[in-house]
């Protein structure tokens, strides 16, 4: 592979590369503000500024400045070479670029970033980017100077809401244009422009428009100032106080990367946002997903019930495992394309302990687009599959179909993709149901209801539309009376005479693997702190 | 034995071991402080407590009918500075729980409702919380906080409650206590949104 020096360090690129994005993949940062790698160029922040050396026989293109010279008291002419933006300038074999190691570049720097400071309102207090906000990041690293400018800064709107969950702040925005970008070539809704020029400029929404629609808390993600706030996460807490978990987001078959994001004083999670991912998501999410993390809470089971009485959750393990032992034969077992595959293995390997017949359902299929949304709701229906070797499993239309010759069903998740009136068909039926939440189609029909826990709340993995399988990890502490999902399953297991073997996590995994299932862990994550697990800014 | 230490039986003479002696005399220190004191109380000489480190004689606190004077500094129960129109100054920026060792601060913040002057540029703080006592009333709080909002300067010092429900303060509780002074607001200027001058300008050259 073709490669070019940084600060002496040789560094691989692919053909058309730009300097900046070779040395991002890298894991070689350029300070920049504009440039994102999911995005076209702007080069308008002139912050990845660097220095290119000439090649032999060749003359640096310099420019005539002045310099304070101390010992004269006076400024005299000097030359410096021109510098040239990383964000726009492709890497070339043998190419030798200066960043760090420059006294031009980090002058630029320090210049871009005080410029851009001019007018900023510095109120870092309130604002909510604070912690993971590259003005402050880099004030630290290319600044550290004080202000100084003495007249009154620029006054613009604060507190703008750009719509439903978009809230805009003029003073801090830095123009980068981002978020226009983002509207015009990723959710391809031209939703934002920009007026006037100068320090007068200002984010607007189109003539007549509002930011809407499917993907508009990505906007905030890609700010790297507090310009762009969402109503969610606006004046909720701060980032510092968040730990940043590994995961991904149960909203759709796309199963995109995500962080969940949670305060570990409190255990409740605040925000999610996505985790970078070059095979699912990129760098995008949308809305349904950033607010997934809001099912941990709503309508959540946190007791199981025998025959509508709440009981204790051993009692309920055990009245339910009797039950299959004493069905066993007549039983049938619905696998959940909500639930991650390490449940569904251990399911599918009792199901076939106990000879009973498998079925897979899932959420209903919801609107999906060609940006990410997929029309299939549920996060995992390839790992069910995989998890019970199947090429394909019928569904509850099918179960309703052959209902009379079974007793008893256990039922993974509260999700059924037929309509709730057609599941009080099997009301006569011993129905054992693992749910979450009270709302689901199952859950009215069932006999016994074991609380377990949400994806956030255990480790597991979800298996997307394209096969790829990732794995996503405990963020928060199961409250209440809720079980481990797979634990409960194992116990149950054991309970109904069907033991499977299965007693940790790492077992369920070499299951997993040894059928070809290999899940991406992100070995080193991007968007936490390495020792403090908080979030930091990213690209 | 080899690393035994022996302890010597203490002599007692025949005066120790009668006990009256010993006993009176020890009564007889009590006594001439009880003297003492009463004499100074009933001349009125007694030594002035706050001073009873320079000068002579025994200084009798009938605490807590009596108080020595804290210092100036001396940090007291937190109390939440006002604003000029009677609202706190507390922007609810987490600062002060965040800093907080015992972790005894708890803020829900939250955005001004609409037409306040204040919204888009400032949050508040809609529940603001000090569990005194968690509070190890270390001042990280009054240190780390930018708008001056929250200080210790009440001199109360935090006495026994009847129950611990009552040592939970809130907002409203936090706001009613004056400064040492009497003053419910602070010294500090504070600058509200529009006005025209920039807190840089007046702090570093007085225009």
């Amino acid at each position: 592979m073709a490669t070019f020096k940084l600060d002496g360090k040789e560094i691989a690129f692919e053909q058309g590369d730009t300097i900046i994005k070779a040395a991002w993949r890298q894991g070689v940062e350029i300070p920049h503000y504009c440039w994102h790698p999911g995005l076209s160029v702007a080069a308008n922040c002139r912050m990845c500024l660097v220095e290119l050396v000439p090649g032999a026989n060749q003359r640096a293109m310099m420019l005539d400045v002045l310099v304070w010279d101390e010992s004269k008291k006076d400024y005299v002419v000097s030359r410096k070479p021109k510098l040239q933006p990383s964000c726009q300038i492709s890497a070339a074999e043998g190419m030798e670029v200066k960043s760090e190691s420059s006294e031009h570049v980090a002058l630029a720097r320090k210049s871009v970033q005080e410029f851009l400071l001019l007018n900023h309102p510095v109120d870092c207090p309130i604002c909510d980017q604070s912690g993971e906000c590259k003005l402050q990041d880099y004030y630290m690293t290319e600044q550290a100077t004080s202000k100084r400018m003495r007249d009154e800064p620029n006054h613009k709107p604060k507190g703008v809401s750009f719509g439903p969950t978009i809230v805009y702040d003029a003073e801090r925005c830095i123009a980068c244009t981002r978020c226009i970008r983002v509207c015009e070539e990723v959710i391809q809704d031209p939703m934002l422009d920009m007026r006037e020029r100068g320090n007068l400029f200002e984010i607007i929404t189109s003539p007549g428009r509002q930011v809407d629609g499917h993907y508009t808390m990505m906007l905030e993600w890609v700010c790297p100032v507090g310009a762009l706030t969402t109503s969610h996460w606006r004046h909720k807490g701060r980032v510092w106080l968040l730990r940043g978990t590994q995961s991904v987001c149960p909203g759709c078959a796309t199963g995109c990367a995500m962080f969940v994001d949670v305060d570990p004083r409190e255990n409740t999670a605040f925000r999610n946002r996505p985790r970078e991912n070059d095979q699912v998501n990129q760098f995008w999410m949308c809305d349904d997903g950033m607010l997934s993390y809001e099912r941990v809470y709503k309508d959540r089971i946190l007791s199981a019930t025998i025959a509508s009485e709440r009981a204790k959750s051993a009692d309920a393990i055990r009245h339910a495992s009797a039950l299959l032992s004493k069905h066993k034969g007549r039983l049938a077992v619905v696998l959940s394309a909500q639930r991650s595959t390490e449940e569904n293995l251990i399911a599918a390997t009792m199901a076939k302990a106990l000879g009973a017949d498998l079925y897979v359902t899932g959420k209903a299929a919801w609107d999906g687009d060609k940006i990410l949304r997929n029309s299939d709701q549920n996060p995992n229906r390839a790992g069910a599959l995989k998890a019970a070797d199947a090429e394909s499993l019928p569904g509850v239309d099918a179960l309703l179909k052959k209902a009379s010759s079974y007793d008893c069903l256990l039922v993974l998740g509260e999700d059924a993709d037929v309509a709730p009136e057609a599941i009080k068909a099997l009301a006569g039926k011993e129905i054992v149901v693992l749910a979450t939440h009270w709302q689901g189609a199952w859950t009215a029909v069932a006999n016994t209801v074991l609380p377990i826990t949400v994806w956030a709340e255990t480790d597991g993995t979800f298996v997307n539309a394209k096969g790829v399988a990732q794995v996503f990890k405990r963020a928060l502490t199961p409250t209440g009376d809720v079980l481990v999902g797979w634990e409960a399953l194992t116990k149950l297991a054991k309970g109904a005479g069907a033991d499977t073997g299965f007693q940790r996590m790492v077992d369920l995994r070499a299951a997993l693997q040894s059928r070809g299932l290999e899940a991406l862990v992100a070995k080193k994550l991007d968007g936490v702190h390495p020792s403090t697990g908080a979030p930091v800014s990213t690209v | 034995m080899a690393g035994t230490i022996v302890i010597k039986k203490p002599k007692r003479t025949l005066a120790d071991q009668s006990y009256v002696v010993e006993i009176t005399k020890g009564l007889g220190v009590t006594l001439k402080h009880f003297f003492k004191n009463f004499g100074q109380m009933v001349t009125g000489t007694r030594p002035d407590v706050t001073k009873f480190n320079y000068e002579d004689g025994v200084a009798t606190l009938q605490y807590p009918e009596e108080k020595k004077p804290y210092p100036r500094r001396f940090r007291g129960v937190h109390r939440l500075t006002k604003r000029s129109n009677g609202e706190a100054r507390c922007t609810a920026c987490l600062m002060c729980s965040t800093a907080c060792p015992a972790q005894c601060i708890f803020i829900k913040p939250g955005e001004y409702p609409e037409g306040h002057p204040s919204r888009g540029h400032e949050r508040y703080a809609v529940e603001f919380v000090i569990d005194e006592l968690r509070c190890i009333f270390c001042g990280f709080c009054v240190e780390a906080c930018p708008v001056d909002a929250i200080r210790m300067d009440t001199g109360i010092h935090m006495t026994a409650l009847d129950n611990r429900a009552d040592f939970i303060f809130d907002k409203e509780k936090l706001m009613s206590f004056p400064s040492q002074d009497g003053d419910f607001e602070t010294s500090n200027t504070r600058v509200e949104p529009g006005d025209k001058a920039h807190h840089g300008i007046t702090r570093e050259q007085g225009h």
